[in-house]
């Protein structure tokens, strides 16, 4: 489903990653570890071409990433559901816009939007927060309407950078739990994660960053 | 689709940002406004010089003193030539009396004038197609070879003031007409990238999700048509309320304003050409969306 070969990302002379080589089969769960400032953002951003691979090949489904045109862009990232480390919810817009806007860029109707929103709030059990802000809910929940918005079009791929980021452990545990779910559904996930906590006893396997490449793989 | 959902969002917008869409608004209006007096004057003068053969036709003086024989082979003469549909003899006398009824009120003027100092003439109404300046001069050369013809008279001398007088202007107002309406696609850009500017957030965070140009452009696109018809609308309206008191009121004073035209397709094309503009507008404010 996902394959690095060889790929290279330098920020101004500064190397970040260099000849990562891995892939991810269809259907298969992944955690990346590694410490702060590893590169584990920046890898999951070269899979859905928010950054350059300045060297090597990144293959998403039929994708070629490395190559793909700006105008395919759009086409690639709606196979792919993100996770942002900041969040990044639209300011102004409630709960149910916020997640409703992943099915709008894809034209669906406003009524199968309607009823696969709701569906996959109550999936991550914040169905009554529909018509929230999303600046008046708590972490763990703001945590909940940005996996939300990543699944409700069930893209292939989903993509989850530090999503239990500054949550207590019991909440971590549950959105965890959440993707493993949503993982038993089909979609490929890759989580990235500084902490060893969430993967140990998953059964999943880790690839850990290290020395701005993939040093060692392990099973959780 | 999603155009639905562009409406809402440039709604919102909108909204949000009012009082600059509505100022924005009554700028484009202003600038489309004068545009639109600027095309109809234009339009006007070429509808008028257009018409001024047709109005005055030629007018051919006799030589004094022809006797009735003279004066009958020079109007079968004038009938030959190419171009006359007919000729009206006005005789000293008839345009004496002509005169004297256009003058009653102030008739002592003709008082103790015991001689007719004005001469006979013949006026030619010529064919539509023979009315261009060449063919209207050659004619009037034509004519005035004839013997028994003292002068002759065409509109052409007022003819060619109004089509030089025309020209000037038509340079003229190229030049603002291109200024004004590159100030209304600049007005509509810097309203729409105001909103845009307030939006980045937002459209960096839908570009990752997936959305397409035309996803973001849209309800960019209809702020910047809405602006740009509302002001083609406005300055429409605007120039129908000036027309009527133009040639309703001002008429009773200069009589020829009577017959100033605005042609009705301007309300249909007027709005929309603020449309388009309007789109240019938005267009180049939102840019090329880099992926
Ligand atoms: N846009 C950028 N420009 C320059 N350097 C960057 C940029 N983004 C990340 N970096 C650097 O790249 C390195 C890896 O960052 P990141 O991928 O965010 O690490 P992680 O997610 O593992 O904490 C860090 O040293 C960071 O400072
Ligand atoms: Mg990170």
């Amino acid at each position: 489903m996902i394959s690095f070969s060889n790929v290279s990302k330098f920020y101004d002379y500064h190397t970040v990653l260099r000849s990562v080589n891995f892939t991810v089969e269809k259907g298969e769960m992944v955690f990346i570890t590694g410490p702060s400032g590893a590169g584990k953002s920046t890898l999951l951003k070269l899979i859905y071409r928010a950054e350059d691979a300045d060297e090597g090949e990144i293959i998403v489904g039929k994708f070629n990433v490395t190559s793909i045109k700006s105008s395919d862009v759009p086409n690639l990232r709606r196979q792919i559901g993100v996770v942002f480390q900041d969040f990044r919810l639209l300011k102004g817009l409630s709960v149910y816009e916020n997640v409703a806007i992943a099915l709008r860029i894809r034209g669906l109707p406003e009524k199968e939007i309607k009823s696969r929103v709701f569906d996959v709030l109550k999936r991550v059990n914040i169905r009554h927060l529909a018509d929230s802000n999303p600046k008046a809910l708590s972490g763990g929940e703001q945590q909940r309407v940005v996996i939300a918005r990543a699944v409700v079009a069930e893209p292939q791929v989903i993509l989850a950078d530090e999503p239990t980021g500054n949550l207590d452990p019991n909440t971590a545990i549950d959105i965890i739990n959440l993707l493993k779910d949503i993982n038993i559904t089909g979609s490929t996930i890759i989580v990235a994660t500084h902490n060893k906590e969430l993967f140990r006893g998953t059964g999943k396997r880790v690839l850990r960053i290290d020395s701005n490449t993939i040093a060692g793989e392990e099973i959780g | 689709m999603y155009i639905g959902y562009a409406l809402k969002t440039a709604l919102k917008g909108m909204y949000q940002e009012k009082w600059i869409n509505l100022l924005s608004a009554f700028t484009v209006a202003s600038s489309l406004f004068i545009v639109l007096l600027i095309g109809l004057i234009l339009f006007n003068i070429e509808l008028f010089a257009g018409t001024i053969h047709e109005r005055y036709g030629l007018v051919v003086f006799l030589k004094d003193n022809l006797s009735e024989l003279e004066t009958q082979s020079v109007i079968t003469e004038i009938h030959k030539k190419e171009g006359v549909i007919s000729a009206r003899y006005i005789s000293k006398e008839d345009a004496l009396k002509e005169i004297k009824d256009k003058l009653k009120d102030v008739s002592y003027v003709f008082e103790g004038l015991d001689t007719n100092p004005l001469s006979a003439s013949i006026e030619l109404r010529l064919k539509k197609d023979f009315i261009t300046p060449e063919k209207v001069k050659t004619l009037s050369k034509n004519i005035k070879e004839i013997s028994g013809v003292d002068e002759v008279f065409s509109a052409e001398k007022i003819a060619e003031t109004i089509d030089y007088f025309n020209r000037s202007l038509s340079n003229m107002s190229l030049i603002v007409l291109i200024a004004l309406i590159s100030g209304v696609i600049f007005v509509i850009y810097s309203t729409v990238k105001i909103l845009f500017y307030r939006r980045k957030e937002e459209i960096e965070t839908v570009k990752l999700l997936g959305a397409t140009r035309a996803f973001i452009r849209l309800p960019f696109l209809i702020e910047g048509a809405t602006i740009g018809f509302i002001g083609g609308l406005i300055s429409t309206a605007a120039t129908l309320v000036i027309y009527f008191a133009i040639t309703y009121r001002l008429s009773n004073v200069f009589p020829i304003l009577q017959n100033l035209v605005f042609p009705n397709e301007v309300i249909v094309v007027f709005p929309i050409v603020g449309l388009i503009l309007g789109v240019l507008g938005a267009f180049v404010a939102v840019g090329k969306l880099r992926f």
